[in-house]
């Protein structure tokens, strides 16, 4: 199979996942009982006539199939329509808060991605050494503790006993900074940035060091670097021809972690306060607002299949070893 | 006649060899000091999960301390009556600590060894009969790796009141995945092996060669996966307590941690978070340092030179 087949299979792949992915959620969706007004009808704030024009608006009354297509047309278009909750456009709710998500995640996955990775290298290759055994439990610790509790460890240790930082949110409660870069680069916003930061860092550390680790280990004794050796490199540029050759499960490694991020950090977002993306899913599923709800839920699946898609394609291009029965 | 001697034997020296093996592996396996530390917490844990309601003081959330005055004792630190304190609602947190170790502990198991079956099961079928067969599991697979855990378990769960059996149903429904994968590719290679096609040119059925000889070769993995699933179903399992989807009708550590969350506790109660909070983290942890001192059994290229 050509590069070019194999390309165009997996992004024919990519898109009908897409497309099982977002018709799985309208349906849940739809399942859910009552609608995000049955309580304000409850609590008499509205006539049923009045609910029953909203509904129109929202094209809630139309019939199941008109508001599945118009869903996919909304999605495609990445045009979430109307929060209800808010009752603004929904798009102007997620984008910032999606832009807070990035901004935590994508400095703190990159950071731990190159410091960990080397770390790992650096334990694989002095096999059964102190610096090897501690770093592994130290990162197992870390990895495999839900993200949220070792939040709750810093938040008691940091915020709460020792006060160092702040506890709640992305900036103070009095500071209302205007555009992105008054936003993101003061002192007040770097506090706030740190714990949620460092959990992150400590969260993903595990997963790089053990891969770069036990690929340097498995490429150890391989001829290739016994040639080097008898070549007479010294240790150091030994480990780094090893190092490159353990580059690619790693970068693969990557874009799946970069793909997964939106999904692992709800519980994150929530326990620091910080307004991202997975902090508005939890809420809007909690007032019923479907279409944010639908938002969310959207682009946290479209990172994964996008970022899938991009580490598969990756994968056969760097990988020359790669079996073309295993495309 | 003679077909069931053989089929006896070959049962035989199967149970004998993997049992054998077994031996073999945790003698390996403990002498990895992380290891040992790991088995210790975990037989704790399970001894909570399984006495640890009968050995609460307290009824965790019914039973309400009083101080001598008669007064509720609310968010007192550790004392004489409440050794690990109370909470803001005035509820002994040993209490709660003891009784939420079991649904943490039930899910937990359930979870990772229904997560652990499935997976192994279709793992199996998929890299034995490859083509149309691996071709639909595998998009199915896909699938779910493309549908987000946490969010849709919070859909589902928004329409359903949450209780133990349906978070671990859902656990299982979303984490079968990782080991299907991985089985998958290690049925791959032993499919090959001359024992197996030996064994179906001798006239062996499907069902037989899949399980009898080239099952016995990934169990291995498969264990592995089983064990890495608890943990990831311990996680699960508090993630959903903590963002408020739990059983509403039991105690569990993410509950707590949900609890003192909301209730801002946090703040000063110390005592009130800390427990939960260790239990998970330490029983997570034990779960990944067995598992990867086993791992070193099932890919022999990480072990030492000794």
């Amino acid at each position: 199979m050509s590069f070019r087949r194999f390309l165009i299979k997996r992004v024919v792949i990519a898109f009908l996942l897409t497309l099982v992915s977002v018709s799985i959620i309208f349906v849940t969706l739809r399942m859910l009982p009552g609608t995000p007004f049955s309580s304000l009808v409850a609590s008499g704030g509205l006539s049923v006539e009045q609910v029953n024009e909203i509904e129109a608006q929202y094209g809630l009354n139309e019939p199941i199939y008109v508001q599945y297509v118009k869903y996919i047309q909304s999605l495609l278009t990445l045009n979430f329509g109307y929060s209800i909750a808010e009752s603004r456009p929904v798009a102007e709710i997620i984008y910032p808060r999606l832009m807070n998500t990035l901004v935590l995640l994508v400095p703190a996955l990159i950071t731990t991605a190159i410091i960990s990775s080397i770390a790992g290298l650096y334990a694989g290759w002095n096999r059964g050494s102190h610096f090897e055994r501690s770093s592994i439990v130290v990162t197992t610790f870390f990895r495999s503790t839900p993200v949220f509790v070792t939040g709750i460890f810093l938040l008691v240790i940091f915020a709460y006993q020792l006060g160092i930082f702040p506890a709640f949110g992305m900036r103070s409660p009095l500071d209302n900074p205007q555009g992105y870069i008054e936003t993101y680069f003061s002192v007040d916003f770097a506090k706030h940035y740190f714990l949620p930061f460092a959990a992150t860092v400590l969260y993903y550390s595990g997963d790089f060091l053990l891969l770069a680790r036990n690929s340097v280990i498995e490429r150890k004794g391989s001829a290739f670097l016994t040639l080097h050796r008898a070549k007479g490199l010294s240790e150091r540029e030994q480990l780094a021809r090893a190092g490159r050759n353990s580059m690619l499960p790693l970068v693969t490694y990557f874009a799946l972690r970069m793909g997964m991020l939106f999904q692992g950090v709800i519980t994150l977002e929530v326990v620091f306060a910080w307004p991202g993306i997975g902090r508005t899913l939890v809420q809007a599923i909690n007032q019923q607002d479907y279409p944010t709800v639908q938002a969310a839920v959207f682009i946290m699946a479209l990172a994964v299949i996008v970022m899938n898609l991009l580490a598969d394609v990756m994968y056969a291009k760097i990988d020359p070893t790669v079996e073309e029965a295993d495309l | 006649m003679s077909t069931i001697d053989i089929d006896t034997d070959t049962a035989r020296d199967r149970i004998a060899d993997v049992l054998s093996r077994s031996r073999r592996t945790a003698k390996f396996v403990l002498r990895d000091n992380a290891a040992k530390l790991g088995f210790a917490i975990l037989a704790v844990f399970t001894f909570l999960g399984v006495f640890g309601p009968e050995l609460a003081p307290h009824a965790p959330i019914e039973h309400t301390m009083r101080a001598e005055d008669g007064g509720i004792m609310r968010m007192s630190p550790p004392n004489d009556a409440a050794p690990l304190g109370t909470t803001t609602y005035g509820k002994d947190v040993l209490s709660q600590f003891l009784a939420g170790a079991r649904p943490t502990f039930i899910v937990g198991f359930f979870g990772g060894v229904g997560t652990g079956i499935l997976g192994f099961l279709v793992g199996l079928v998929s890299g034995y009969f490859g083509g149309r067969v691996d071709e639909f599991l595998m998009r199915l697979t896909d699938l779910t790796f493309s549908l987000p855990f946490l969010p849709m378990a919070l859909l589902l769960l928004t329409f359903v009141t949450p209780s133990v059996t349906l978070i671990t149903a859902v656990i299982v429904a979303f984490f079968w995945k990782m080991p299907a994968r991985v089985i998958r590719s290690e049925v791959l290679t032993v499919r090959e092996r001359t024992f197996v096609k030996s064994a179906r040119s001798s006239g062996a059925g499907h069902f037989r060669t899949m399980f009898l000889h080239v099952a016995p070769n990934v169990l291995g993995i498969g264990f592995l996966y089983t064990a890495y699933a608890v943990a990831w179903a311990i996680a699960g399992q508090a993630s959903l307590a903590f963002l408020g989807f739990g059983d509403p009708t039991t105690t569990s550590w993410g509950r707590m941690l949900r609890q003192v969350f909301a209730s801002g506790g946090m703040r000063e109660a110390w005592w009130w978070v800390l427990p939960p909070a260790i239990g998970i983290a330490a029983v997570t942890t034990s779960v990944f340092l067995v598992g990867r001192a086993f791992e070193e059994v099932v890919n022999p290229e990480l072990r030492g030179d000794e």
